[in-house]
């Protein structure tokens, strides 16, 4: 089997932070498993997150991202490869309140694939997923997302996420702010979502508890130099 | 790029209340600056109406500025008047059109008398070449008939067939009493000077001063006066000034210059247009500070609108990071708030034109009737326009800092 992340020598430090850096010998995951990654608050799980994502540049070493050196390529191509490739699902959800339902699902494609395939295949796209994770359309066509409930948030994250046919989900802290049942529900649709889509996740999180639900977990503290 | 002015006007619409105070301030330092301005122009052009009539003025020798302010606004005295024989001299050159003679001096309540021809009724025109009017009544038949300027009779409400008595000399008590004249025409509101003006033909002047001599009145020979000074000759002796209309313009600087060297009187006649422009200048410290300082309101107003584009960044900080993760580049971050300070600027201007046309139709009027100023409707000229594309500019320009800080922070903050 491939993989899909493959790191190398990676090392990464701010400019303002000396204190802090992250290190990591090597790294491979595999495409289309389900990885959770564990570590203490302050660990470097998000920063790991954002050098995948090409939103940070290591300092040294290789971060290989689908055979694509992520950091090689020019900030244009790194956003549309990121837009293109990865869907991110955040700690808090992000979801743009300004924005329907539906705009906020279909944000990755506004800024890359609307150009290159038909809109009305996205649309469709989104009602077929959104009934699979049972939002109703007059939901998806709400003026705003004021007044989502936290379970439609997060399902609409996830559709978000996966929105564009990526090959990898990040999910940063995804269920740290959900109680037990909303955190259950919530990994129960993203495993099957991936398992029908054929997508690699991996996710961040300091809960020891969401293990079980995963091919693999790494601690991040082991294996950071 | 249509989903960039989507994100921008939602993204605005749900900060309703600080965009909603940012356009406002905007707006109203706009509104500010165009009223200044329309005020400043509309003011200079009332001015400027004035001096259409005529391509040079005859005076006695003395400044130029005075001879321009007494004889065209009817402000100040002059200081020597010009002889009638001069006058009739000067009249004949056949360069020259019409010729209106001009003779000051007395008074009625707080308004000045003018003693003129019936060319002045005919061919005195104003801003646009616009013709006087009258509103009631005609001009002056008889030696003791008198028109009078709108503002004379709106403030001292007088009706054609009013009788009217006047002073001698400006603010005197004495008065012309034994001659009273009969208001025979009032004039329509023209917003120069001639509003404020009561005038008599040349004769009823002479008349009435029949029995003066330096300032003073003399015992009086004639018993029935009114009656009997008709039979007298009227022609006047002097005059204070004349508006000359030539038949050429190209003949102005040789008439000027003819009049400069007249022999038999010390003369001078002067182009009202270049000396107005000597006087304006003068003036035009005052509304280079109130432009200044409609200026300033703006750039406030801009920064304003910056300072509220900085403090929305720390609150933006996840609805620009996600747009990063989701594939927007950093120059669509930086488009986005740039649009966002485009569309506040957009919709200011378009509030302002909107408050200055609906202001314009309210008060234009009102200073016109109040205060002689006469403002023209079409606000929409090529100098408000470039001062609108200008606010538009500047505010992109400053925007440049926030939204260079908005995407620098969004790269940043990750995920």
């Amino acid at each position: 089997m491939n993989n899909i992340i493959e790191i190398n020598d990676l090392q990464f430090e701010w400019n303002n932070k000396k204190q802090f850096s992250l290190k990591i010998k090597e790294l491979k995951i595999q495409n289309k498993k389900k990885i959770i990654i564990f570590g203490r608050s302050g660990s470097g799980k998000s920063t790991l997150l954002n050098l995948i994502s090409g939103i940070l540049s290591p300092t040294s070493g290789t971060l290989c991202v689908n055979n694509i050196e992520i950091n090689q390529l020019s900030q244009k191509k790194k956003d549309q490869f990121r837009a293109n490739n990865i869907g991110v699902i955040f700690q808090q959800f992000n979801i743009l309140d300004y924005l329907s339902p539906l705009q906020n699902i279909l944000l990755p494609c506004f800024f890359t694939q609307f150009k290159k395939h038909d809109k009305e295949y996205f649309y469709k796209r989104t009602f077929d997923l959104a009934e699979k994770l049972n939002i109703k359309k007059n939901i998806l066509y709400q003026n705003n997302s004021k007044n989502l409930s936290v379970g439609q948030k997060q399902r609409i994250a996830i559709l978000r996420a996966i929105i564009n046919k990526p090959y990898l989900i990040l999910a940063d802290e995804a269920t740290s702010a959900l109680d037990e049942n909303n955190k259950n529900d919530f990994i129960n649709l993203l495993m099957n979502l991936c398992n029908e889509e054929k997508v690699t996740l991996l996710m961040a999180s300091h809960d020891t508890s969401l293990k079980k639900n995963f091919d693999m977990s790494i601690n991040l503290e082991k294996i950071l130099l | 790029m249509k989903i960039l002015i989507n994100i921008a006007l939602q993204s605005l619409l749900s900060r309703k209340v600080t965009v909603f105070l940012t356009i406002i301030s905007l707006t109203i330092s706009i509104v500010l600056f165009l009223s200044i301005d329309t005020l400043r122009l509309g003011a200079k052009k009332s001015f400027f109406g004035n001096v259409k009539s005529g391509d040079l003025i005859l005076g006695a020798r003395s400044g130029e500025i005075q001879l321009l302010l007494y004889s065209l606004f009817q402000i100040g005295s002059p200081t020597n008047n010009i002889s009638w024989e001069s006058y009739q001299q000067i009249a004949k050159m056949p360069e020259i059109d019409w010729i209106i003679p001009i003779s000051l001096g007395d008074s009625h309540k707080q308004f000045r008398v003018m003693g003129t021809t019936q060319n002045y009724f005919e061919r005195f025109s104003y801003r646009k070449d616009q013709k006087l009017q009258f509103k009631s009544g005609t001009y002056f038949k008889n030696t003791f008939d008198v028109v009078i300027g709108s503002d004379v009779a709106k403030i001292l409400n007088y009706k054609l067939e009013d009788n009217i008595i006047i002073a001698h000399g400006i603010a005197s008590q004495s008065l012309h009493d034994e001659f009273p004249f009969k208001i025979k025409g009032i004039l329509k509101k023209t917003g120069t000077s001639t509003d404020k003006l009561v005038l008599v033909s040349l004769e009823a002047l002479e008349a009435i001063h029949k029995d003066w001599k330096t300032g003073s009145k003399l015992p009086s020979k004639i018993k029935n006066k009114k009656k009997e000074i008709e039979d007298l000759d009227l022609t006047p002796k002097e005059l204070t000034a004349a508006v000359i209309k030539l038949k050429s313009p190209i003949t102005i600087f040789k008439i000027q210059r003819e009049i400069n060297d007249y022999q038999e009187e010390s003369l001078q006649a002067i182009i009202p247009g270049i000396v107005l422009t000597k006087l304006w200048q003068i003036v035009s410290i005052t509304e280079n500070i109130m432009l200044s300082i409609s200026s300033m309101v703006i750039v406030s107003a801009i920064l304003g609108m910056i300072a509220i584009l900085y403090s929305n960044l720390n609150s933006r900080r996840k609805e620009m990071a996600l747009l990063r993760i989701v594939g927007a580049s950093p120059k669509n971050i930086f488009t986005l708030m740039m649009f966002e300070a485009f569309l506040i600027s957009l919709f200011s201007i378009i509030f302002a034109i909107f408050l200055v046309q609906i202001a314009s139709f309210i008060f234009f009027p009102i200073l016109d009737k109040q205060f002689g100023i006469f403002l023209e409707q079409k606000l929409w000229n090529a100098r408000n326009l470039y001062f609108l594309n200008l606010v538009l500019l500047s505010s992109l320009l400053v925007s440049i800092f926030p939204s260079i800080q908005a995407f620098r922070k969004s790269i940043n903050n990750g995920i």
